[in-house]
Order: structure tokens, then sequence, then C-alpha cells
């Protein structure tokens, strides 16, 4: 008789099999110290902790179970002092000095703002985290959603940072719940596939701006927060869980050091109803939003609480490469998964007329004039009914292309919005999914793309952005 | 309408329409269905009326009958699942024993579908709640089980009568015997523990002197007839009585027992507590084939009292719960091969189980007569006066769990003892097990840790002292304090919210480290799940959670594998709308909702249009109407799939649905957050309403 269920660490185990003898190292972690490690992107490291409580950007580790770590730069913080066995090779060092005793009492703080709002049957705090580039404020998001959801709190996780996906590939924006724990493994987690989990998947609500900066055009990143921050609203007064909880909202580091950043921070403010500013690592942003921001009000009529947090020593800077690596890999898990489950994505041939394709114009100043390619007016797209000539006149954020070649291993994105819709509309959706476009076949007018499931998507409006860039292949 | 048609007269009608149902007839299902939905102030009558019709009709006609039972609760749900849900443990078995493998099979897939929430509905609680399943599916699983092992047996107990004199092989309880090291030498086999057939368990002399205690005591009836035996426990003269009360000494578990500690344990074989006197293994038994044969036919008798016990008691979850702790211990004792210690282990138990249906007027109220003795200080929670709330959902869960992880362990017999001793435990206030008698002998890791998550569960009592036990495979739902050791030592716990927190977002208040805080986020959570380092208190509730969610890692592990031979994808992620209106369940710690909500939930909330589905091959599933509309699918060639598809279809858990009904079905979320009785069609109207609403002020605001 078997009985069904034993191996619970059989997943990892057999991922981890090594074929060659991996190094095997023993650390002993003072109490409040940091491991911290970087993983090469095709490399992994498995961990396991042998004695005392360890986290990972605060969701804790289980004691005795393998944890595998591929590409990552990480780190494995402890309270109360820890053993573990770690086992490949990757960079790594401890350290002991961290802002983690901030970070944890922001948490504490935060805490107790959420139950006051729930006294006065208000909601929960939305707390807007800034600060330069590779400042940690992505790893602080992580840390005080993992905190607020071990207190068995809903937070609703804001990702405003088109450069990393959250839960979803870069060039989204992103809204999710968050009930249950954040995968350490695997960035945040899964958002839902056709199978269970080891841990539970999440439910992101997903916008694609497709541009790597907000700058870049700020014409298309100002109305897609806005949408962003109506629905995520919507569902946080209408679910009492996470309104209680409130939000934490991550943004991208650009808006921090730029001249033209406040703008933006102010309108992801006003949006969200920010009530809670924390910034990172750096005192002249955090001055400067001070002077600001003193006699602000929200939308509610609070006050903004502003306060400066420190930065981690473990903060290290990722370069293009790595973000590219990082990206590539973010794709490739969307569509095939990841080590621990594999998805297998649908192919389907599409003629280039059954598509409705927009390209997003970069840089604000183009939607003046376009420059349209002249050939585009010469072909007929079966599934527009768009009045003739509308792509010219119209002062688009779009610019409506045909498939061509450049666009091979392009992600495009499939919006909830159907081919008639007018940009504005199209601009506001959602996005179903992405697809891949593996290949362009400019003599047969066919495209042959990569989607992850298998629905007709010709009746559906897709993006094409110029964030994430295009992969290499990702099919043979 | 309902309420002018005499409810005698509805079931009447309800069970002449039943009657006529011959065949798997769509029409006249939903027909039974529409009059149950219709006449819910019947549901009672209508309710025993299918059931008698279920049990009375010919195995032929029990199918179409249970896909009234199935289609009434699925798509009209309480007060009919309250109502089928009290029986149908033996209507389900009754029936599924007299029918043939084909029907028992789709009874099988039926039974499946019960495990998880009502496909196109948004309540993520399954169709019957676990405890109600539970029994079944261990009674399926065992009848598996016990058919192949049966050849086994068989062997076994031939060998075992063989050579034994034993007068009544089936029936003979063993008696339970440690051996202490001293001067209880047991005599030879006969007289020990093993087989003195026909001493029932229940012979429990009334003399004090332990020592004494002779082996060929007076008729077991007789302890239970004094009720107060509990109270001789103070008065022993063993010395030992320091370990009835709640700190035990942990080193005992090891150690032999001293001989008057031994005569003490002896003593009470019939004690609930038994179950935690472990025998040491040197016992002089007879031999283990003798023994196994005679368990097995012990149980065997045990499960069809407690089977009738519970069919005269459906509302006892203890029944439930001990039908399947029986269930349990059988398969594993038919499927393994167990050492000799271990059997005697379980024949321990077994004859207290044996001696419990006797004392059963008393056990099955809650309070028993007996006056509580003096000694009753044990606070551990099995003392606790309900049987519910011992053999809560929570121990269920953790049964389950164990379960899931044990492999092949003797131990479960653990288990067994455990749910039924229950209902004695009014006798025995003063006598808290000692705890340390209970893994005692056994070297064996497994049976510990079992114990421990039983103990977890509230089905034993608590000892503060196993720590040693836990092997790290095991993962212990809620062992107080053993799978703490990876964190520090905390006495009490304190719980959440009256820890004095003063931090505030200024940097001065932010840099002063606060470890009491600290330990809300460790310690004070409780201990954590052994596979995702989450946290569970270890009160009830946290128990319970805990079970839930050890039930929840088991289940998508198992669905992992089941998914793997198939292709997997990513699903679409979910429209706005959808997303709004869509609620994080939280699968793993709610004990009411199906562990697969999340995902369901996610599924659920998906875009319906333009959904299809490859046409089944499978043709009676071909055939099978959308539940919802109870109209057919519609099948086409897609040239995009490149095959014939149901187009507007959608699978969700065992069932297709056309996927707008489905969506249809799944908005009212909001107003149907929990499945509520008949499900008015004006609640979703409601529902609908509000999900317009909210576009226009999406829109508007937009």
């Amino acid at each position: 008789m078997s009985i069904p269920g034993l191996g619970q660490a059989a997943p990892a185990a057999a991922f981890s099999a090594p074929i060659l003898e991996a190094p095997v190292a023993v650390h002993e972690l003072q109490a409040n110290s940091e491991w911290r490690f970087e993983v090469e992107i095709g490399e992994k490291i498995d961990v396991k902790i042998l004695s005392g409580t360890a986290e990972i950007f605060g969701t804790e580790l289980a004691v005795n179970h393998l944890y595998t770590f591929r590409g990552v730069k990480s780190s494995i913080y402890t309270w109360h002092g820890c053993r573990i066995e770690v086992t490949g090779t990757c960079e790594e060092y401890t350290a002991e000095e961290t802002p983690m005793t901030q970070y944890v009492n922001t948490h504490f703080a935060l805490e107790k703002l959420r139950d006051e709002a729930a006294q006065n049957g208000r909601e929960g705090p939305r707390v807007l985290v800034v600060g330069p580039t590779n400042a940690g404020k992505t790893s602080l998001v992580k840390l005080l959603t993992a905190y607020s959801l071990r207190m068995g709190r809903q937070p609703m996780v804001i990702n405003t940072d088109s450069r990393e996906g959250l839960l979803s590939i870069p060039g989204s924006l992103t809204a999710t719940p968050f009930a249950s724990i954040i995968d350490v493994e695997q960035g945040w987690g899964s958002s839902p596939t056709s199978t269970s989990s080891p841990i539970p998947v999440k439910l992101p609500l997903c916008y694609y701006y497709g541009l790597p900066s907000p700058e870049d055009n700020t014409k298309l990143y100002k109305p897609i927060i806005t949408r962003l921050a109506l629905a995520s609203t919507s569902r946080l007064t209408d679910d009492p869980a996470i309104k209680a909880t409130g939000m934490i909202i991550d943004t991208p580091g650009v808006i921090s050091q730029g001249k033209g950043g406040f703008d933006l921070i102010s309108h992801i403010v006003s949006e969200f109803s920010v009530n809670t500013v924390l910034v990172i690592g750096s005192e002249r942003l955090h001055s400067e939003m001070l002077r600001k921001f003193s006699t602000y009000r929200t939308s509610t009529g609070e006050t903004i609480t502003l306060v400066k947090l420190d930065k981690s020593g473990g903060c290290v800077d990722r370069d293009e490469t790595f973000t590219h690596q990082t990206n590539e890999a973010a794709i490739k898990e969307y569509f095939f998964g990841n080590a621990r489950t594999t998805l297998s994505p649908h192919t389907q041939t599409i003629g280039y007329d059954d598509l409705l394709i927009y390209k997003i114009r970069e840089g604000i100043y183009l939607i003046s004039a376009p420059i349209v390619d002249p050939s585009l007016h010469s072909i007929a797209h079966a599934n527009s009914f768009l009045p003739g000539g509308v792509e010219e006149t119209e002062q688009g954020l779009f610019e409506k292309v045909e498939p061509n070649p450049s666009m091979q291993h392009c992600i495009l994105a499939v919006m909830y919005a159907t081919v008639n819709d007018s940009q504005d509309a199209v601009r506001d959706a959602s996005v179903m999914g992405f697809v891949y476009v593996a290949e362009v076949d400019e003599t047969k007018r066919r495209l042959r793309v990569l989607q992850p499931m298998s629905t007709r998507i010709t009746d559906r409006p897709l993006i094409w952005g110029s964030w994430p860039e295009a992969a290499v292949s990702l099919v043979g | 309408m309902s309420y002018e048609i005499p409810e005698e007269e509805v079931a009447q009608d309800f069970a002449a329409a039943l009657a006529d149902l011959s065949m798997n007839s769509r029409y006249e299902i939903s027909n039974l269905t529409v009059i149950a939905r219709e006449n819910t102030a019947s549901a009672l009558a209508i309710s025993e009326a299918l059931k008698s019709h279920i049990k009375q009709t010919s195995p032929a006609k029990k199918l179409p009958a249970f896909y009234v039972l199935d289609s009434i609760i699925k798509n009209v749900g309480t007060p009919y699942t309250l109502f089928f849900g009290r029986q149908l443990y033996s209507t389900f078995m009754e029936a599924y024993a007299l029918v043939d493998n084909n029907v028992r099979s789709k009874m099988v897939e039926m039974l499946k579908t019960w495990k998880e929430p009502v496909p196109g509905s948004m309540d993520s609680r399954p169709v019957f709640p676990p405890e109600v399943t539970r029994p079944i599916e261990n009674a399926l699983i065992k009848a598996r089980t016990s058919f192949l092992q049966a050849h086994q047996e068989q062997t076994r107990s031939q060998q075992s009568v063989m050579g034994r004199g034993r007068p009544m092989p089936s029936s003979t309880p063993y008696r339970e015997t440690p051996t202490p090291p001293g001067n209880y030498r047991a005599p030879p086999p006969q007289s020990t523990p093993g087989f003195a057939p026909n001493y029932p368990a229940q012979q429990y002399p009334p003399p004090m002197n332990a020592k004494q205690y002779p082996p060929q005591a007076p008729p077991a009836q007789q302890y239970q007839q004094m009720p107060p035996n509990g109270q001789q426990y103070p008065t022993q003269q063993n010395g030992y009585q320091p370990h009835g009360l709640p700190p035990r000494p942990p080193s005992q578990q090891y150690s032999q027992p001293p001989p008057n500690a031994a005569s003490w344990q002896q003593q009470y074989p019939n004690q609930p507590q038994s179950p935690y006197q472990a025998q040491p293994p040197s016992m002089g038994y007879a031999s283990t084939e003798d023994s196994l044969a005679a368990l097995n036919s012990d149980i065997e008798n045990l499960i069809n009292e407690s089977k009738a016990e519970w069919s005269r008691n459906p509302h006892e979850v203890s029944f439930q719960t001990k039908l399947k702790a029986l269930f349990d211990l059988q398969t594993i004792l038919r499927s393994q091969t167990l050492p000799p210690d271990q059997i005697s282990l379980i024949q321990n138990q077994v004859a207290q189980l044996k001696k419990a249906p006797q004392s059963a007027p008393i056990m099955q109220t809650p309070q028993a007569p007996l006056p509580p003795t003096p000694v009753v200080a044990t606070p551990a929670p099995a003392q606790q006066p309900t049987l519910s709330s011992i053999l809560g959902p929570g121990a269920q869960g953790a049964l389950a769990a164990l379960l899931a992880r044990q492999s092949a362990t003797p131990q479960t017999s653990s288990a067994v003892p455990a749910t039924i001793r229950s209902p004695q435990q009014a006798n025995i206030p003063p006598y808290q097990p000692p705890p340390s008698v209970t893994p005692a002998a056994t070297p064996i890791p497994d049976p510990n840790s079992l114990l421990g998550r039983l103990r977890a569960a509230g089905m034993l009592p608590g000892l503060g002292a196993t720590t040693s036990t836990p092997t790290p495979t095991v993962s212990t739902p809620t062992l107080a304090s053993p799978p703490f050791m990876n964190t520090p030592p905390t006495s009490a716990r304190t719980p959440l919210g009256i820890i004095p927190n003063d931090v505030v977002l200024k940097p001065a208040s932010l840099k002063i480290p606060r470890p009491h805080l600290l330990a809300g986020l460790y310690e004070h959570l409780g201990a954590p799940c052994t596979q995702c380092g989450r946290r569970f208190q270890s009160d009830e509730e946290g128990k319970k959670k805990k079970a839930a969610h050890m039930d929840w890692h088991f289940h998508v592990r198992q669905r992992m594998d089941e998914a793997e031979s198939r292709g997997q994808h990513r699903s679409w992620y979910v429209d706005e709308l959808d997303w709004i209106k869509s609620r994080e369940v939280e699968g793993e710690t709610t004990t009411t909702t199906d562990p697969s909500q999340n995902t369901s939930a996610a599924k659920a909330a998906k875009k319906s249009k333009q959904q299809y589905i490859p046409a089944p091959d499978d043709p009676t599933l071909a055939s099978v109407p959308c539940p919802i509309c109870q109209e057919k699918f519609e099948m086409k060639w897609l040239d995009d799939a490149q095959e014939f598809v149901w187009m507007d279809a959608m699978k969700v858990g065992e069932k297709i649905y056309h996927a707008s009904c489905f969506t249809e079905a799944t908005k009212d979320v909001n107003t149907q957050a929990k499945r509520g009785t008949p499900e008015p069609v004006l609640g979703k109207r409601k529902a609908e309403d509000d999900g317009f609403a909210f576009r226009a002020k999406i829109k508007s605001e937009a």
C-alpha cells in the first residue's frame, strides 16, 4: 500500500540531485545577522536550515526543508540565530549590520495603524515605498508583505515598476492581494495555472505599460496608474480582509531620482490615497518629499506620514545584463513554468490579417506627428472596423502596426478588449495574458506565437511594447 | 407552493416519482431536483424519502437515485446537505456494498465531487463537509486494500489458529498486559498479554494492590459497574501517582517502568489511558500470527459495531472519527507486517475499544455521570467533557494528515485508542496517563510522532515531555513544544494583540529593538509547518487550521502528481471586474474549504468568453449536458486548435459547464459569500445588478 503525500521534500530534492559533487558548507549565523548570497543565472544552490529560525524577506523558512535558489541575489536573515547548510557554489558573506530592526518596527508600526483603522472602520494604511534604484524597495515591500501575512493579514501589493514584473512579466503593472505565503524560491510566487502549486498561487490584476521607465511615456503611464488604482481601490473597499490591511506600493527607482519624478510620485500618491510614505536610502528625497507633502491631505483628509529608512548594506546593483537575464527568466517562467511545475504553452499560427496589433509610441513627443508607414494603409485589417484613416488623424498612444520581422521574439500583451474598442479603452483594459512571437513568416504572412493556453486571441487587440526587450528564442 | 402542501404529501409524491426512476434520466433527475428546490420546507421529509428509496430500491436503481441526491445537494444545497449529510455514510456504503463494480466507480467519482466545492459556485466549501465525506473515503480505501490483503490475512490467520488453544479467536479481546520487568513477569503466553482470549479486556480487578493483580481477573464488566474506579487511582500504592499529574517526567518514556509502575499500568489496561501504555517489546508474546488474526477479527467486529452505532447516532462525530480510525488501523494492519510489539500495542487498544461499546450509554453522554474525582488536576485536552470538542474536525484533519504521511506504521494503532477513548474518559478523569508511558517501549520514531499528532489534534492529552519523539521527516501538526525546537523556548503564549505596541513611524522609535514584538512573528504564532514554515497557534482553532493546512499540502501533492500526466498551462489573468469581485480564500487555513479553492477560485474567475475545451472522448461524459442550463454542448471543429471542441465550455473539477453559464453562476460572490439555503433566483439577479453597478462605477470613474 502506498500512502501518498510522503515525499514532502521530494520535489526540491529531485531537482537538486547534483551530478557533480556540489560543495556543502554549513554556516553558523549569529542572532540578528544576515547571510547574503548571489547565485549566478543558470546556477543553483540548495539551502537547508538545520536549526534555529531564518527568514527570507520576512517569510520564515521551514527547518530541514530543502530550498533551491537559482540565479538570484538574496539573503537569509535570522533573529534568533541558525545553522544553515548550503550545497552548491555562490558568492556569499555574512553581515551583522542590517536595518532589519528598523524594518520590522516599521511593520509593527503599520500593524498599529491597521488596528486603529479597523477600530475606526477605516481602510488600512496605503504604504508607498520610494527610493532610488537598487535601494531595496522591492525587498522592503516583500518583507512588509510577508510580515503582515504572518500576522494573518491580507495585504494588497501594487507594483508600479515596469522594469520588473510582480507575478507577471516585466512591462506590466499589477495589483495582487496576498493571502498566502510568498514563495521564497520563485520571486513572489506564481499566477494561476491549470494545476496546483505547493505554494498557493496569487491572482494578479495586470495592466500593460510596455516601456521600461514611466518617464518614457508619462501620457501612457499615468492613465494606467489611474486605472490600476481605481480597480485596486474598488477591491479594497469591497474586500474586508484587504481593507483592514491596506496596500503596499512598490515604485520604480527612476521616479525617485529624476527631475520629473516628483510629479509621478504625487500622481501615485493621490490615485492610491497613499497615507504612509517610506523613503529608503535617500536623505535628499526625504527632505524634498517632506517639504512637498507637509500640507498634503489625502482624499479622505488624512495627512501623510513620511519616514526615512536606511538602505540595507546588502543591496547590490543589478547591471543591465542581470536585468536582461532576469527578464528572460520571467518570460520563460510565464510560458514554461519553473523547476517545480512544468507548463506547456500552446503554439498557434495566425495570419497577419487576423491580428490587430498596437505598438506603443515611445517618447511623449511622438504623439503629435505620427510617422506612419504608408504601406500600412493599403493593408486591410480584417478585424478592424475602425473607420478608415483613423490612425493618421488620431494622436493616439498606440500605433497600429502590421506584423513584421522585428517582432520576432517579442512579447505582445493580449488585452481584455475588443478590436473595435477605442485606443483609450484598450489602454485602460487589463491584460488577459501574453503571447510570444516565436516566428514571423513574411512570405506566408503568418505569425507563429506561443500562448499560455489555446484560446482564440484574434478577437482581441494586442499591444506591442519595447519592454521587455526581445528575448532570445524560447522555442527551438 | 410548498407551504400549502403537507409535508407528507410532498414526500409521497417525491417517493413516487423516485420509484419510477430507473435510469439516469436527466429530465427526471432535474425534475426531482426542482421539486426538492421548491419544497425546501419539506426538505426533511424529502431527504428521508430519498434516503429510504436509496436503501430499498434494487441495486440497479441505486445509481440514478444517487444522482438525484447529488443533483439536489449541488443545485439546492442546504438544508438538504444537512439532512443527507447525517447518514451519508450508511446511505452510501450500504449501497456501495450492493452494487456492481461499474456503479461503484461511478459512486466514487460522485463522492469525489462532493469533496470539491460546487462547480459554478463561488463558495469554496466542499459540497459535503470533510467530516462527512472522509469516513466514506476511508471506508472505500479500506475496502480496496482489504481486498488485496485478504489473501495474506487468511494465511496468517490459518497459521495462527493452529496450535493455539484459543477458544474464540474471532472475538478475543487482547488483554492488555504490559510486562514490566519487575515482578510482573507475565506468565507464559496464554496468560500473558496475548491471548487470554476470553479475558475481556475489561477485566479490571478492583483490588487495590496492583502487584497482586492476577491476570485472570474477574470479568471485565465488573469494572464498569464500579463507577468511581477512576477514583481508585489516587489511592493506589504504587507511588506512580505523580504521573497522573500534568508534568510528567519525560525520561520515563524510555526507561522500563519500575515494577509498581508497571503494575499500575496493568491495572488500568481498560482505562482510557491504556492507549498510552506501550508495552515493552520484550514481552513474551504469543505468536504474531496468532494475535494478528485475532486482532483482525476484533477490528472487524468493532467496525461493524461502530457502524451500527454511528447509524444510530449520525450526529455523533465521535463515531465517525472512531470508525475512520478503525478503518485506518485495519488497513495498516492488513497491509503490513508489524513487529510483535507493535501488534501488541494495537491489541491493547483494540481490547479497549471492544469494551467501549459496552459502556456506550455512558460514553454517549458527554458529561459522564460520574462525579469528577478529586485528582482532576489534568489540564490535558482529553479531559474536556464533550466528545465533539475532542474529536472535532481538527482531529480528523490530523488523522488524515497522519495517514498521508505515515508510511507503513503500526502506530496508527494509537489513533484508534485515541479516538475511542474519549468516551471513556469520563470515568477516569483523575488518571491522566503518564505521558511517558506512551511512546514508551517503542523505539520506532513514528509512533511517537503519530501520537504527537493525535495529541496535537486534541485527541490525546498533551504531553509536555515528548520532545524526543519528533522525527524530522514526519510533520507533527501542532505538538506544542517539540516542533518548537527551532524557536527559543517560550513558556506561555501571549495572545496576539495583548503585546504592547508602541512603535510609531518616527526614525527614533523605529530604531529601538523590540524583542517582545518580534515574538509576535515567531513564538506567539505557534509552531511552524514543517513544509512551508507557516506557523499555527496551538489553540483549538490553530490546530484545526494546521490540520487543514496539512491536508492541503497533501492534496496539492496528490493533485500535482495527477496533473503531471496531463499537460499543464498557465491560466489567463482575470479580467478587472472578476478580479475585483474575487476573494482570496485562505484555502489552507479554513477547515471548511476545500484545499483546491485557491486555484479553483482563480479558475472560476477566469474569463469565460471564447472558452472551449476539446470535446471529451468518453461517450458518457460527452452526453452529459451543462449542469447549469441542462443543455448540450455545441461541438465544432476548431481550426486554431486543430481538433473538435466544445465551444463556450469549460471544465471545472469533473464537470463541464457552459463557460457563460458558469460565469453567470459565479457572479454572485458578493451576495452569496457563503452558499446559503436554496439559491434564490432573486439573489442571483441582485448580484448581477451589483456587477453592472460596478462596471458602471468603473466606467464613470475612469
